[in-house]
């Protein structure tokens, strides 16, 4: 019986082929879009080398890629993502991650304290700050205070991240510190910025478009984070990175385990290589990342591109997650109400 | 053309189950999701949308410069459709490309250009200030003004092509024939030209009042958010908020928008016509 002979050969075959998927490990990882190249280079090829197997990126801004680990909770692809700490803290309440298992982490002890349980639930670990201070032309203004952003002086030549960025709250916080109300609300900022709202050069929603206005010299200043610094520092223009009295603000990206995902011992082992001084030390110096390992040691040069040391990231004046959390809807509204129209 | 229905129609199937599936069927379940989950339909929503007066704002702005941007390019349409249409067939042709040219750049290229050119050290400053009509640079960007322009550059092309073609399909002795019975240059264009293009008109208009509305990049680019248009609020509401009812709501917005527009557009045609 030919017919059942061929049945039996393709069941055989599809059997066959099926085993050997099961045995090839992937790995599935969610990650920020930018510096792909450099994190392939330096971090995926001798991972997929060392573990024998395959890892799968996927890229996009955190928007999506939470909308998407949220639509397949109930089966999920993604083993290990990485988020801010902020959304992270949101994704642990929205049950979507796992407790980290810091015992199986060979890198662990070697992280800065800040970084070893950021929303003190056990559910993410930090793998890079960054400090965020202002960006300003040392021939046309000084910057002793964030106050001095709204200066009447300059502050026609001023763009302030937009609310709904990740530099926007974190300018407003500091903002309020330097006016005197570090209410969580933010109100007093937002009132002032919304005073000042038509000689506010723009709002900007990417960093990007920055270093363009400042080449025309449209802007003299604009808050950024340490990570958007190199493209102002290679322009040919007196610009300089501003330590305001009130100290600098930042934010802290981390790694979390996805609720259910079963590659749990491949994403652990993942994390620990992505946490080992070899990676950490390879991500800064290429100006990737700035090193949440203390062991990492760079040149002052480098250094000068990146939030590096225990004394900067001692001082990072950083939202509590849950703060910001709590607060979003009214940062909004207030925001809209005040400064968007 | 065809000997029975049934031959047009089996012509036109594959297309029409493409555009369907592809086009139709994703709308409606985008659209869907602005008249609640699927238990009870309501415009609560729309209700919402409306009433908050940061989106009251920023609908009425996208109106207003949708329609300016409309306005001014058949005001310059007209005159340069009427100029070209009178060229040299041989000029009329390298004219007609110079138009369509800047339909071929990329739209994000072109408004990047604006941003070097509005800018405080740009060129047009430059000019003011040397020609003393400014003491110092004006500050064009981020305003409505910079996203005027950029529509305005964007979208005039096809209201000029579209004149164009309506310009040349009117009978070619209508103009001299009014002018030698003693009608005005105005009186040409209000009588004679005007009934007799409308159709151009209503095309172009259509086409620039919607696409200025539903234009992304220029307003993202040169108004940011400080001129938020209804396009860069949906993509706001979307990537920042992940509000994807809101986005729903704006979308169909603005779709009702562009049929309003072309209905408005055809009736004051034929409203013209008629008297």
């Amino acid at each position: 019986m030919p017919m059942k002979k061929l049945l039996m050969a393709s069941a055989a075959l599809l059997l066959s082929v099926s085993a050997a998927k099961a045995q090839e490990k992937t790995l599935t990882i969610s990650v920020y879009g930018f510096a792909q190249d450099e994190f392939k280079k330096i971090l995926y090829d001798p991972f997929e080398e060392k573990c024998g197997c395959e890892l799968v990126v996927e890229t996009g801004n955190s928007v999506e890629r939470l909308a998407k680990i949220e639509a397949n909770k109930a089966d999920p692809v993604i083993d290990l993502a990485v988020i801010s700490m902020r959304d992270a803290l949101a994704a642990a309440k929205d049950g979507l991650t796992d407790k980290v298992d810091t015992s199986k982490l060979s890198n662990f002890d070697k992280l800065y304290d800040i970084a070893k349980d950021p929303n003190g639930d056990g559910m993410s670990i930090g793998y890079t700050f960054y400090a965020s201070s202002i960006a300003y032309r040392s021939d046309k203004m000084t910057v002793e205070s964030w106050a001095d952003l709204l200066a009447e002086d300059v502050v026609d030549h001023v763009a302030l991240p937009n609310v709904t960025t990740t530099q926007g709250p974190l300018t407003l916080y500091m903002l309020g510190k330097a006016l005197g109300d570090e209410d969580p609300s933010l109100k007093t900022p937002i009132a002032a910025v919304g005073e000042k709202k038509d000689e506010i050069v723009t709002f900007y929603v990417r960093s990007s478009q920055l270093v363009q206005l400042m080449q025309q010299e449209e802007i003299w200043a604009a808050p950024i984070g340490r990570f958007a610094w190199s493209g102002f520092s290679k322009m040919d223009l007196p610009i300089k990175w501003a330590t305001p009295k009130e100290g600098q603000s930042g934010g802290m990206n981390v790694m979390v385990l996805t609720k259910g995902s079963k590659n749990r011992d491949l994403a652990l082992e993942f994390m620990d290589l992505w946490l080992s001084t070899e990676i950490q030390t390879a991500l800064a110096e290429n100006l990737v990342d700035s090193p949440a390992n203390k062991d990492v040691k760079v040149s002052d040069e480098i250094a000068e591109n990146l939030t590096y040391g225990a004394d900067t990231v001692a001082n990072l004046h950083l939202i509590p997650s849950q703060v910001a959390i709590d607060n979003q809807e009214t940062w909004l509204s207030e925001w809209n109400n005040k400064v968007g129209q | 053309m065809f000997q029975n229905r049934a031959e047009a129609f089996a012509l036109v199937l594959p297309a029409a189950i493409f555009a369907a599936v592809v086009f139709l069927a994703p709308v409606l379940i985008l659209l869907s999701e602005g008249f609640g989950s699927g238990d009870s339909w309501t415009i609560q929503a729309y209700i919402d949308f409306f009433s908050q007066s940061l989106n009251q704002t920023v609908f009425l702005r996208t109106l207003k410069l949708a329609a300016l941007v409309t306005a001014a390019s058949a005001v310059i349409g007209y005159a340069a459709a009427f100029a070209i249409v009178n060229l040299p067939p041989k000029g009329k042709g390298r004219i007609t490309g110079l138009v369509v040219l800047p339909l071929m750049i990329s739209p994000v290229a072109r408004t990047y250009a604006w941003l070097v050119i509005l800018g405080r050290t740009g060129f047009v400053n430059k000019a003011l200030v040397a020609v003393g009509l400014s003491d110092e640079p004006i500050r064009f960007l981020f305003t409505e003004t910079a996203v005027f322009i950029g529509l305005l550059q964007l979208f005039l092309p096809l209201m000029i092509i579209s004149l164009i073609s309506a310009l040349e399909n009117m009978p070619r002795d209508a103009v001299p024939a009014a002018r030698v019975l003693g009608a005005n240059w105005l009186q040409v264009f209000t009588k004679v030209i005007l009934p007799l293009t409308k159709e151009g008109l209503v095309i172009g208009g259509t086409l620039v009042f919607t696409g200025s509305m539903t234009a992304y990049i220029t307003p993202a680019i040169l108004g940011g958010s400080k001129v938020l248009m209804l396009e860069t609020l949906l993509y706001q509401r979307v990537t920042v908020a992940n509000d994807f009812v809101s986005a729903s709501v704006i979308a169909l917005i603005l779709i009702v928008m562009a049929f309003a527009a072309n209905l408005l557009l055809k009736r004051l045609a034929t409203a013209r016509n008629k008297r």
